[in-house]
């Protein structure tokens, strides 16, 4: 970070730890926070986990500790959009593991990889509860179902012309 | 004139393209398209529906040039005549497909309001006595009777008490609370105000996983119409209620890991005795069941706990929602009552293997379920 993006991620940090200040009488609630920094800022960084304690009066070890036993809390930065193919069961009884092949061929990365862009990372995850139109891919918070590998082609070139 | 046309709002219906259609349609002259509650027919997806002379009239898998069609009356099926429909005698249910779910007034017409204006009137012994001659189980899995933890945590006396339902539906292939949440919320607001009013809690949380980011929204919206409706108060006190999002952990589902998490900690899971009934969320006494639990407890208070324990069997009464998925021609949601086999269940809506697929073993439960081969369904 240079000079002036440590000084930008300092002040947008203090906002949103702000915004969340527990109410007076309210316990601190460290996963609450750290979802909304994460919001902010895409991810927590390291340098975000002082703070974090400081503002809430816990230890660093224990957001640090919340941090890195959350799936969904990430300590390093992903793509500006997340894919994620669904490999529950109902899904991969419907073949859902070529459509994981198919978007690793299209993007050129693997499992819990980001494109060399930053643009896009590919996950994996178990059950989004559409299983009755499955399979399921979910690019940001939209969910698409009876997706076959042959679509996804499509698919991701639609999210791409969308504005991030 | 204009034509007044359905269309589920449910995310599964949205993924098959039901906002594809609305937005074809949006602009069309005289077409009037109204956003429900999904009757979790999913292979019929995306479902358009009509009021027809005796009920509802339904096209299947519509597409954007069916609008004529569909306009015009022509080809619609009575929902009488979609047997996997039909054969469901439904409950917590029977209204999915037909409602808005944010509509507070549809919600009422429904029914709705009614097992909580029935609650307030009662003593919180005899709504505690009505779930245990109801014979409610717990329905995420476990089948605690409801009725004990209610007395447990009504007893315990203190100065906080919560409810908190567990939206951690993490099993995968299960999706009835999902569609709970996004169809009909206000039935979860009400089957947990009905709890508070047993146990004397006055704050409750929805714990709801992130994969779940349309139920979060709907729950959030939901909440705030209760409220300003003055709905969110048992016993003229008000009722504080907020949704949490969980961070991925499967093991949050496990109740005790769920109260760490909504505490802000790590999920970890904690040894009982003491249960969440005595000592729960903060220490205090603490209500935790799944999202159809309350949606069933609603049901119960508005119906009566007879009408409940005629239903099911000697272990296990009431009726249950199974959610259907894999490679089987007709996927989605059924709720019957409980004693059916599993041969009876997929030879009566599973409706067969997908043309090319071969039969192997049915999953009961996510991860930890068990598999049962043609031997043994």
């Amino acid at each position: 970070m240079s000079p002036s993006e440590t000084v930008a991620f300092h002040r947008e940090l203090e906002r949103v730890l702000e915004l969340h200040r527990p109410k007076p009488g309210e316990p601190a609630n460290i996963l609450r926070t750290l979802i909304a920094v994460q919001r902010a800022l895409g991810y927590v960084p390291a340098n975000a986990i002082g703070p974090v304690a400081e503002e809430l009066q816990v230890p660093e070890a224990h957001v640090a500790g919340v941090l890195s036993y959350y799936p969904d809390l990430h300590a390093a930065p992903r793509g500006r959009r997340v894919v994620r193919v669904c490999l529950g069961e109902a899904c991969v009884a419907n073949r859902s593991p070529a459509v994981v092949a198919e978007v690793q061929r299209i993007l050129g990365i693997g499992i819990g990889e980001t494109t060399k862009d930053g643009r896009t990372t590919l996950e994996r995850v178990y059950c989004l509860g559409n299983c009755g139109v499955g399979p399921t891919v979910m690019i940001d918070e939209t969910i698409y179902g009876r997706v076959c590998p042959l679509d996804m082609e499509k698919v991701l070139r639609q999210v791409d012309d969308r504005p991030v | 004139m204009t034509v007044t046309i359905y269309l589920s709002n449910d995310t599964s219906a949205k993924a098959a393209g039901a906002d594809r259609l609305a937005a074809a349609w949006a602009d069309v002259p005289d077409v009037h398209v109204v956003r429900t509650s999904s009757r979790g027919a999913f292979f019929l997806e995306p479902l358009v529906e009509r009021d027809g002379p005796t009920g509802r009239l339904l096209w299947p898998r519509a597409k954007s040039e069916d609008l004529t069609r569909i306009c015009n009356g022509a080809g619609g099926i009575a929902l009488a005549d979609v047997p996997f429909l039909a054969q469901q005698p439904r409950a917590v249910f029977a209204r999915f497909g037909t409602a808005q779910p944010l509509s507070l007034e549809e919600y009422r017409a429904h029914g709705g309001w009614l097992g909580c204006e029935r609650a307030n009137d009662l003593p919180s012994e005899a709504v505690i006595a009505e779930m245990k001659s109801s014979g409610l189980r717990g329905r995420g899995g476990a089948a605690f009777p409801v009725w004990h933890k209610w007395e447990a945590a009504r007893q315990h006396s203190a100065d906080q008490k919560y409810v908190v339902a567990n939206a951690d539906e993490g099993d995968a292939g299960t999706y009835c609370d999902r569609m709970i949440m996004e169809g009909e919320p206000f039935r979860l607001i009400e089957g947990m105000l009905i709890c508070a009013k047993a146990i004397g809690a006055d704050r409750g949380y929805i714990y709801c996983r992130w994969e779940y980011p349309a139920a979060a929204v709907t729950m959030q919206a939901a909440i705030g119409e209760a409220e300003r409706a003055g709905l969110l108060t048992i016993d003229k006190r008000p009722f504080r209620l907020e949704v949490f999002r969980g961070a991925g952990s499967y093991v949050c589902g496990e109740e005790t890991a769920l109260l760490s998490s909504l505490e802000g900690g790590r999920g970890m899971v904690k040894v009982r005795p003491p249960y969440p009934a005595e000592a729960g969320l903060y220490g205090k006494p603490t209500v935790v069941s799944n999202v159809l639990t309350f949606a069933t407890v609603a049901e119960i208070m508005a119906r009566g706990a007879d009408w409940h324990a005629a239903l099911g069997t000697e272990g296990s009464k009431g009726l249950m929602a199974l959610q259907l998925g894999g490679r089987i021609r007709q996927p989605g949601l059924v709720e019957i009552p409980f004693g059916a086999t599993l041969a009876d269940v997929l030879e009566r809506f599973g409706g067969g293997m997908v043309e090319g697929s071969r039969f192997k073993a049915v999953q009961v439960g996510g991860p930890l379920g068990s598999l049962f081969p043609e031997s043994q369904l």
